[in-house]
């Protein structure tokens, strides 16, 4: 046997190694179905990191950017959906968010008002094997604040000048209204931009992009 | 620690940036040392007078699945978190053709053909030209294709759950086959090798 071995050429035994490398699979290999195990210490470091959140600013430029690697989720009722939501959002409520089809390889970014829905539709998730679950930071107040009526100074300094256009122009491209100095503090004027859209169908790219020609 | 590490975090979008270019200067430099970098070796494949790409190719599967397959049975590596392209039945046929007849056409398949254009090869530059072009004619009609292109979605399956077989045995049936195509190519090789010589 050892004679024959060493008459074949090196492509015959990597065949061979890699037949029995196969064959072993046969029985080894994983089924499919995967346990999952919560390590609190995992689940610390991971809070105390915030590598679990998304910033509203970031997710502005992903959606600006067209990026698609991931699902935005929207926690809350019908309703408020149908209202406004973040463009590009899937209307799921947290009861029906295992059997809504979102695959554990996937990258979901989940909000709801405030941050506390989700958060704990993050740990659902996250308990049921998910990995890329995430969550916006501070939620869609959040996105309100900072995207939608950002408080921009009224008299800027050269530097805030130029984080304010900057702030401005992502404002204006989500139809939001960035507030000014005495006028916000006022009375701040914050009417939802409208979503003219069927409740559950994602919001259309194409109205993102044609805003972007202008720019 | 357990890949896949850059989709959940582990590092970020410029480490990610550098792997890519480190990892693509390796591909490249793998593809122009297995000769696919000229057009002529890879377009006799479709003559069968060399088997070169076909056997490459292969080979790349059967590395590549049997060191996924262990990562994964050693804990490395959580196969159910690795993205899967969904399927989409009739525009993946429609596409397989175009991309196989712009092969035997062309000389090259894109990633190829990058690395003939990294030599110099001009017919290389044309193909990436026509490549460029493409993308830019299907960008521009895709309101009208768009119904087809997204038609028969069959999801993110893989083979062992379309035919609800254990993945072991797909595993082991896919490198069956890869030897077995490795034997049948170096015949044809001889058989066509042998032709050529009686003419």
């Amino acid at each position: 046997m050892k004679r024959r071995l060493s008459t074949l050429g090196v492509n015959q035994r990597l065949a061979m190694l890699a037949l029995v490398l196969g064959l072993v699979a046969v029985f080894a290999a994983p089924t499919g179905g995967s346990r999952v195990t919560l390590d609190p210490k995992d689940l610390a470091v991971i809070v105390a990191k915030e590598v679990d959140h998304v910033r509203v600013q970031d997710l502005a430029d992903w959606i600006i950017t067209g990026r698609s690697d991931y699902r935005l989720i929207d926690l809350r009722d019908e309703r408020s959906y149908a209202e406004y939501h973040i463009p590009t959002a899937e209307n799921v409520p947290l009861a029906s968010l295992l059997d809504r089809g979102l695959a554990r390889n996937e990258k979901i970014v989940l909000y709801s008002d405030g941050g506390i829905h989700a958060a704990q539709a993050w740990f659902l998730l996250v308990a049921n094997g998910f990995k890329g679950a995430y969550t916006l930071f501070g939620g869609l107040d959040e996105w309100k604040d900072q995207i939608l009526f950002p408080r921009l100074a009224e008299k800027p300094t050269p530097e805030e000048a130029a984080r304010d256009a900057r702030i401005r122009e992502i404002s204006l491209h989500f139809g939001g209204q960035p507030q000014t100095g005495a006028e916000a503090a006022a009375a701040p004027a914050r009417a939802l931009p409208k979503v003219d859209l069927p409740a559950g169908a994602p919001a259309p790219r194409p109205a993102a992009k044609k805003r972007k020609e202008g720019c | 620690m357990m890949a896949p590490f850059f989709k959940f975090g582990m590092f970020g979008e410029e480490t990610s940036l550098v792997l890519a270019f480190v990892i693509g200067i390796g591909f490249g430099f793998a593809l122009e040392r297995a000769g696919f970098g000229s057009a002529k070796k890879l377009v006799s494949q479709f003559y069968l007078n060399d088997l070169a790409v076909f056997k490459v190719m292969f080979t790349a599967i059967v590395t590549a699945m049997l060191g996924v397959t262990y990562l994964a049975w050693f804990g490395l590596l959580d196969l159910s978190l690795v993205y899967v392209t969904p399927t989409y039945v009739l525009p993946g046929i429609v596409g397989g053709l175009v991309l196989g007849f712009g092969f035997v056409v062309g000389g090259y398949c894109p990633g190829t053909s990058v690395a003939a254009m990294a030599t110099g090869k001009i017919d290389a530059l044309v193909y990436g030209a026509g490549m460029l072009f493409g993308t830019f004619v299907f960008a521009e009609i895709y309101p009208l294709v768009e119904r087809f292109h997204e038609s028969t979605l069959l999801g993110p399956v893989t083979i062992p759950q379309y035919f609800n077989l254990p993945y072991g045995l797909v595993v082991f049936a896919v490198v069956a086959v890869a030897i077995a195509g490795f034997y049948g190519a170096s015949v044809v090789e001889r058989l066509v090798a042998a032709r050529a010589k009686e003419r």
